[in-house]
């Protein structure tokens, strides 16, 4: 499926993953943008902290009415207390939307400047390290870490800012009655300070646990799913079923464990909660007695502070959220904070399309040698096909030559410049490499051809699909170029995508094409249509094409044979039937003319 | 439509019935103690008017020691009633989420198939997300029962208190919480829509991100970057709309709250002036009213969830309900003589009267102008049809196939599919699972015959290279071979292959085909080959070619070749 799974090692083992910046580099990051929308971060933090103090209006008024009551007030005095509520409700309403609607926008403008950024950045990863890392970090950066990040800027952020000003200055509300009223209501501190310290060390591997056992079971359960023919031709629909409901069973102990765990922490903080409401009560009962406070202020007090319950409750509810949220935003500000790669102010400008590799050797991250010593020339124009058995290094060879792979040894030239001179931009202009995998873009056939050419009318689009024999099928659509194409979409074959991305090639109109298909699955008259658009498409042009079917080769200028990494015969179709070498011995045992026996041995 | 809903209740609300039958003793339990909390819930403002009512405002210390010990036993009782009675619907829920589960995959994974148009992909949410929401109808009703024990509590003290007065506030709040239900699908409508815009954006970094191979292959990263930014911007512009709705939403709730507060305070210090309600009363009330809100939102929303549950749990009913394909009747067992696999008169789908012998040994090639016709062989080779959906017969050794228990048949006669599908686990458990040990020797013979030594030997892991995401970290050639040593290594008497090279090259295919036939060789081995590989054809005793549907060759790939221009021109490539 890649450039270099057939011979590079695929897993965790060598897996080399992107940078994630230290908190340093990420809150300089975070302030980076935020500082760029200065008045807007300003004005929503002025407009939240109004917001806030509004809301303490009512219990204070509330203190008052008791006060009203206790010493014996007139109608009058309630007609002001009502009339002092309603104001600030109206006012509370007002700056509380209007701080949501600031922090929601300050926060979603940031976030897609910032999502913008990483999915640029990871697009233009040099291609050696986009190889090295694999597709799964990257998808995780763009998709998983993004989705995190973005939750937690609609939802947790909005709700942490606003629990946290509503517990600061609901604090200072306390400490504005009476200074002896707040310092009782500070005694809750320790408290939830306690309960914090007790929960969060366990609360992260205790969730990464539990997350962990959540994929391990989903991954058995599409697994046995996807493969549900394969496990009933070999009967282990019970050996399946067994071990889903493992995989089921763990999960399931690990999510009420760490309720459990959970339940223990929400006791602790009743606890904190229970200790705060106490010590206003009892502190309120000797102020009262001492005549320092009313008992209205006692009043308001009791029920700031039983205010703060539910701001208080989510704020430590939601430190998970933040952790991963930090956790997946840091992770998007290492690719982020990537640097730019560096393009060749200058470049020469290439002779002609001729492509020469001199000398190239390979070896993946240490391994064994997978290319030793190759060098070939092939001339602007000419078409050379790449014959071997798996392993032989004909993949590998072909991303040398398409300069995606930077060998460890020897030079590829485009028309005498070397491509580390001409700089990347200027080679993928240039040398168009069509790998194994075969990618339909979501979204109209039209958008996934103008990827090649952004400015090709429709004219040159349905130019380009006749090309490649692709206009039949693609006027038979339901909405012919418009139509939506990709995951979720109308499916297309194997055979169509391929044709798809042969036209791809028309459009980019390049001056090297390096062809390395897989091989049709559409059976031998498909894919000798695919071989024939694979014409159409390189005509013209410097071209080398793995083969995986040897009548790509027969059709060739020219056949380079290789074995181990290295080049073991070449010349024409022809020439090295009549030589009777390797090239002769693959012909015939793969028309099947031959008995494999007496010739196909090794 | 109509009549299927109505058809459908009835297993649904048996399936959600069922559910909380089961775990009735954990459940009563659970709400028990779930109502005890929401009513401390209530009475924590109570218990502030009273203190202030009997202990601050008169001094008396014996009074305060009264009220400090009350309300450290009102929040004992309220921590330890949630902890338990939380904990024990939860447990409840996930075990019934568990055996839900399970039988989900169980009847997924029935060897006689499921009659059901759900695609993998929907079972798969059947399974998982589906499960998971009709087990949610157990934190409905817990979080209903205990929000109705708060909202009862709460009443009954407000009506204690003041009777009018009660009735106020017991009306008031839910005609607020009706009016902001006017405004609230208008929200979930535009935040919705912010959620989709932000998913299509996501959905299009990811798709370009999969695609950046092809992507940097045409230099087409650039104008990748460009379009996202665009979708990025637009998803931004809804995000700021629906932002608009959430602040306006939020100043409703705010204002409407607030007001009522003001109505229920200025009334309630009307009587407490007028001596109708002390002070500790007149705290009371208004903290009820602000309290109140709470099991009364928690009641709509319990609404929801029992909503999204019962969905959910029509999707599982109806899975579960689903009848098994084919039958699993036979209980003869073959005579354990060399395998002979016969299908005389065959029509499905395209075929017409088709005849297809292998004989003990044998290894026989099929060649099909038409894949529709090669997929409905497989479909009946591998008994996934009825009997009663195609004519003619199947026999093994003579037996037809339908009298042959299944698990019987197809240790005999193995097909395997010609999508690779690896498995999770090093890739000798993928070779090996469901072998007898005896058996495993022959794995690397297995892998050396398919030419899969180069998948084994690339990795510093060998045999014990680990699997992961469905082999996708394979290439389509290395996934397929390892499927063939698979097969060749579970040795059955009759194995049946689907176009089994074609993400090979041309040289490896020849490797494969020479391993396959020297490994098939034996007496009592027989191989029937679905393919147009003139690699494999050419090691074949005999090759069947069918033209639209029908037989209309039999003879050896070379004299088929020397005679058949059609032939020639479908194999040869």
């Amino acid at each position: 499926m890649s450039l270099a799974t057939e011979s590079v090692t695929d897993s965790s083992v060598t897996r080399q993953l992107l940078p994630v910046a230290g908190p340093g580099e990420t809150w300089r990051l975070l302030w980076g943008e935020l500082r760029s929308h200065r008045a807007a971060l300003v004005a929503t933090l002025v407009v939240s902290v109004l917001a806030a103090s509004a809301a303490l209006v009512a219990p204070w008024m509330l203190g008052v009415l008791v006060d009203e009551v206790d010493r014996a007030g007139t109608g009058a005095d309630v007609w002001t207390v009502v009339g002092v509520l309603v104001v600030s409700a109206v006012a509370a309403a007002v700056l509380t939307g209007w701080s949501a609607v600031l922090l929601a926008r300050l926060g979603n403008t940031v976030l897609a400047r910032l999502r913008e950024r990483v999915l640029e950045k990871t697009l233009r990863l040099p291609t050696a390290t986009a190889e090295r890392v694999g597709s799964g970090d990257l998808l995780s950066r763009v998709g998983d870490d993004v989705s995190v990040v973005s939750e937690a800027v609609i939802t947790t952020g909005p709700q942490v800012v606003s629990s946290l000003l509503t517990v600061v200055l609901t604090g200072a509300g306390l400490f504005a009655l009476d200074w002896r009223l707040g310092v009782a209501g500070l005694l809750a501190v320790p408290g939830y300070a306690l309960s914090l310290r007790w929960y969060l060390p366990k609360a992260a591997p205790f969730y990464a646990r539990e997350r962990e056992a959540m994929a391990e079971r989903s991954h058995v359960l599409v697994g046995s799913l996807h493969g549900v023919e394969t496990v009933r031709s070999y009967r282990w629909e019970s050996t399946h079923e067994e071990l889903i409901a493992r995989r089921s069973a763990a999960a399931m102990d690990l999510t009420v464990g760490v309720f459990k765990f959970f339940t223990r922490f929400a006791s602790r903080n009743n606890r904190a909660e229970c200790i705060g409401l106490l010590a206003v009560l009892v502190v309120g009962f000797l102020l009262v007695d001492a005549d320092a406070v009313t008992v209205g202020a006692v009043t308001a007090a009791a029920l700031y502070f039983h205010r703060l319950f539910n701001p208080l409750g989510a704020l430590v509810t939601v430190f998970d959220d933040i952790q991963s949220a930090g956790a997946s935003l840091a992770r998007l500000a290492g690719v982020a904070s990537l640097p730019d790669p560096v393009e060749p102010a200058d470049p020469p400008a290439p002779a002609d399309t001729g492509l020469t590799l001199t000398g190239v050797a390979h070896r993946y991250d240490g391994g064994p040698e997978v290319l030793s010593d190759v060098s070939l020339s092939v001339a602007p124009g000419e078409h050379v096909a790449l014959v071997g058995t798996s392993g032989a290094g004909k993949t590998t060879l072909a991303g040398v030559a398409a300069g995606v792979i930077e060998p460890v040894a020897g030079s590829v030239r485009l028309g005498g410049v070397e491509l580390s001179t001409l700089g990347d931009a200027v080679v993928r202009g240039r040398i168009t490499l069509l790998s194994q995998e075969v990618h339909v873009f979501t979204g109209s056939l039209a958008d996934d051809l103008r990827l090649a050419a952004p400015d090709a009318d429709d004219a040159r689009l349905t130019a380009a699909l006749a090309t490649v024999s692709a206009d039949g099928w693609v006027r038979a659509l339901p909405d012919g170029l418009d139509t939506k194409v990709g995951e979720h979409a109308h499916p297309l074959t194997a055979a169509q995508s391929q044709q798809l991305a042969l036209a791809r090639v028309v459009l980019a109109d390049p001056d090297v094409v390096i062809l390395d298909e897989a091989t049709a699955e559409a059976g031998s008259a498909g894919a000798r249509r695919l071989e024939e658009a694979a014409a159409a498409a390189t005509e013209g042009r410097t071209t080398i094409i793995v083969a995986h079917r040897l009548t790509q080769a027969q059709q060739a200028d020219r056949v380079v044979v290789m074995e181990h990494g290295r080049i073991v015969e070449q010349g024409s179709h022809t020439a090295l039937l009549a030589a009777g070498g390797r090239y002769r011995q693959l012909w015939d045992s793969w028309t099947g003319l031959t008995d494999a026996g007496a010739t196909g041995g090794r | 439509m109509r009549d299927d809903s109505t058809t459908a209740r009835r297993p649904v609300a048996a399936l959600l019935t069922g559910m909380i039958w089961r775990r009735r003793g954990r459940l009563a339990v659970s709400w028990l103690l779930m109502s005890l909390h929401q009513a401390c819930e209530a009475a924590v403002p109570v218990a502030i008017g009273v203190t202030i009512d009997v202990a601050v405002a008169t001094g008396d210390w014996t009074a305060l020691a009264w009220c400090a010990a009350g309300i450290i036993v009102l929040f004992t009782v309220l921590a330890l009633a949630w902890r338990f009675g939380s904990q024990q619907g939860v447990i409840a829920q996930q075990r019934e989420l568990h055996d839900l589960r399970v039988a989900v995959a169980r009847r997924a994974l029935d060897p006689r198939g499921t009659d059901s148009s759900l695609s993998t992909g929907e079972t798969l949410t059947v399974a998982t997300s589906d499960a998971e929401k009709s087990s949610l109808i157990l934190r409905a009703v817990s979080m209903g029962i205990a929000a109705v024990a708060g909202i009862v509590v709460s009443a009954v003290t407000l009506l204690l208190i003041d009777v009018p007065l009660g009735l106020g506030v017991l009306l008031g709040v839910p005609l607020l919480l009706g009016a902001l239900q006017l405004i609230a699908p208008r929200l979930s409508r535009r935040s919705g829509a912010a959620q989709a815009a932000t998913a299509t954006a996501t959905g299009l970094a990811t798709d370009f991100v999969t695609g950046l191979r092809t992507l940097r292959g045409i230099g087409a990263t650039g104008r990748a970057a460009e379009r996202y930014r665009r979708a990025s911007d637009d998803a931004l512009q809804v995000s700021l709309r629906a932002a608009s709705v959430t602040g306006v939403y939020q100043a409703v709730t705010t204002v409407l709250g607030g007001l009522f507060l003001a109505a229920v305070a200025g009334v309630a210090g009307w009587f407490a002036l007028s001596g109708r309600l002390t002070v500790g009363e007149l705290i009371t009330v208004v903290g009820l009213a602000q309290f109140i809100a709470e099991p009364m939102r928690t009641l709509g929303y319990c609404g929801q969830i029992a909503a999204v549950a019962r969905g959910s749990a029509k999707r599982v009913a109806e899975l579960l309900g689903t009848a098994p394909l084919t039958r699993d009747a036979g209980e003869r067992s073959r005579q354990d003589t060399t395998p002979r696999l016969t299908l005389t008169g065959i029509g499905y789908r395209g075929l017409t009267e088709v005849d297809v012998t292998v004989a003990p040994g044998e290894s026989v090639g099929v060649v099909c102008h038409d894949p529709a016709d090669a997929d409905a062989l497989l479909a009946i080779l591998s008994r996934r049809v009825p009997e009663s959906d195609y004519l003619g017969t199947v026999t093994c050794d003579d037996v037809p196939a339908a009298e042959i228990r299944l698990a019987e048949y197809r240790r005999v006669v193995h097909v395997e599919p010609h999508d690779t599908t690896l498995f999770e686990g090093d890739i000798s458990e993928n070779l090996t699972a469901g072998m007898p040990a005896s058996a495993r020797a022959g794995i690397e013979a297995a892998v050396a015959a398919a030419a899969a030594t180069d998948v084994v030997a690339s990795h510093p892991d060998g045999m014990n290279r680990h699997i992961s995401d469905r082999g996708r970290s394979l290439s389509g050639g290395q996934r397929q071979r390892l499927g063939l040593a698979r097969a060749l290594a579970a040795d059955p008497p009759i194995l049946v292959l689907h176009d089994p090279t074609t993400a090979v090259d041309a040289a490896t295919e020849e490797l494969a085909a020479q391993g396959l036939a020297a490994f098939r060789s034996a007496p009592d081995r027989s191989t029937l080959l679905v393919t147009s590989s003139p690699a494999l054809l050419g090691k074949t005793d005999r090759v069947i070619v069918l033209e639209s549907g029908r037989v209309t060759r039999t003879g050896s790939h070379t004299d088929l070749l020397d005679s058949d221009p059609a032939y020639r021109k479908a194999v040869l490539r």
